[in-house]
């Protein structure tokens, strides 16, 4: 392990690029999550089909082929319409971090909708008439109703995306962003030690899905304060 | 931002020159997955903590760290120490493939075994109070009662796994294996078009995603034929 004790620092940096592209594809991912489920429970037969696709299409494909996909694919965009407003641009250069935060929130996101689906499904229709009882608007009955009830259920899948989540940002360092594993390949160059360096890469990764574990755990916990008879 | 429809029709027969690695791939891991998740279950079950403990340990580890990363530490981290380089695992940690098959099991066994898990706790009590009844002893049980039932019950989520599995297979292009994947990022980096290339691939994924739920929806139905409706 003597050979870890100069980078510790730069696995350090890399750890909260990790986190980064993990808070910025959450938050991302709730979004596309909850706009899918939004679109599989709405009346509208366009957007139910709309919605329907993604998710076959994200659940479908490899992690690494939507990743390259975004990534050189929005580069090619960009750069054409660049050239439309100056011929003189010859390549336009996407951050792989955004590229990357991008596709992972998609894919997961993508699990997510059936989730907050059935979450949604799941919230009793007693509840909601009660609301309208109280003569809530929709809007309330959503925020203060659905909301509450549909989080518990959701979370124990949602946890499980949150652990994909933070694996698939290892995904990322194929296009070259420079977290943990992208510093475990420089230090392997310097120091010709790729065992001892890829498991504190493993190391690093192990804790943030044991974070996330422990905290959905709490969580649930949390959650089921007020309904623990009822279980 | 045309597509190039002649390199499609071009690039899509290269790509599917790959799809036997693909295969292969997913065949051989999804065996010897299974393997170790019955291994790994049975361990779990058993009640004794000097076997329950390493069983936990494995799918802790496994289920909590990126296949990347396993795909990485064992094919470049392994030929850093002599010992693994004179053992007899060297001929299979010596190729990429090997080692994409060992990561891919040893990943999908962690997952699998869990899966297998929920189906043996899934199994109604009354049935096996029923095989006590009749005198069963405990293998027995296991092997005519909870076998069946968890086999079935457990499979939804099992195909979900294979389906992970077959899309975990493309990582092995990063350690230089020529399956689909990475047949398509040769010819993108030849011919700078990724869009028609990844798409195209993403759709031959997509078919095999599609069929591979069709085979699983008809293996189900089987299973499930005198459960009532």
């Amino acid at each position: 392990m003597d050979a870890v004790t100069g980078w510790w620092d730069d696995y350090f940096w890399g750890s909260m690029v990790v986190l980064q592209v993990f808070i910025f594809s959450l938050l991302l991912m709730v979004l596309f999550g909850l706009i899918g489920a939004a679109a599989k429970l709405s009346d509208n037969r366009v957007a139910q089909k709309i919605s329907a696709a993604y998710t076959v299409i994200f659940r479908g494909t490899p992690e690494i082929l939507v990743i390259l996909l975004l990534y050189f694919g929005s580069a090619i965009f960009l750069t054409s319409v660049a050239q439309v407003f100056n011929p003189e641009i010859k390549f336009v250069d996407v951050p792989p971090m955004w590229a990357g935060t991008f596709a992972i929130a998609l894919i997961v996101g993508s699990y997510a909708t059936e989730t907050f689906r059935g979450a949604f499904l799941g919230v009793k229709p007693g509840s909601i008439e009660a609301a309208r009882a109280l003569g809530m608007s929709n809007l309330q009955t959503f925020v203060f109703i659905r909301i509450p009830e549909m989080w518990r259920l959701a979370l124990p899948a949602f946890g499980n995306h949150m652990l994909s989540l933070i694996k698939d940002t290892a995904l990322i360092s194929i296009i070259g962003l420079n977290e943990t594993f992208f510093v475990a390949k420089q230090a392997i160059g310097t120091t010709g030690e790729p065992f001892t360096m890829y498991i504190v890469v493993g190391a690093i990764y192990l804790g943030f899905s044991t974070i996330i574990t422990l905290t959905v755990m709490g969580l649930e916990k949390f959650g089921l304060r007020t309904t623990e008879g009822a279980r | 931002m045309i597509f190039d429809l002649s390199l499609i029709a071009d690039s899509i027969p290269k790509m599917l020159a790959g799809i036997g690695i693909t295969f292969q791939l997913m065949a051989l891991s999804a065996f010897l997955g299974l393997i170790l998740a019955v291994i790994l279950l049975l361990m779990r079950i058993s009640g004794k903590w000097y076997l329950s403990w390493p069983a936990q340990v494995h799918i802790y580890v496994f289920r909590g760290t990126p296949i990347l990363v396993q795909i990485f530490i064992i094919y470049y981290g392994f030929p850093q120490f002599e010992f693994i380089r004179e053992s007899i695992f060297w001929p299979i940690l010596r190729e990429p493939f090997g080692c994409a098959v060992v990561a891919l099991s040893l990943n999908t066994g962690a997952y699998v075994s869990e899966i297998l898990r929920g189906g043996v706790l899934g199994v109604d009590r009354g049935v096996l109070e029923a095989g006590s009844a009749l005198g069963l002893s405990a293998r027995h049980k296991f092997i005519y009662l909870t076998t069946p039932i968890a086999a079935r019950l457990a499979l939804p989520a099992y195909s979900n796994d294979f389906i992970s599995l077959m899309k975990a297979t493309s990582l092995a292009s990063t350690i230089t294996l020529m399956d689909m994947t990475g047949i398509a990022r040769t010819i993108v980096a030849q011919t700078f078009a990724p869009y028609e290339i990844f798409i195209s691939l993403a759709i031959i994924y997509m078919v095999l995603t599609w069929g591979i739920q069709k085979t699983f929806g008809r293996i189900e139905k089987y299973l499930s034929r005198y459960v009532k409706p």
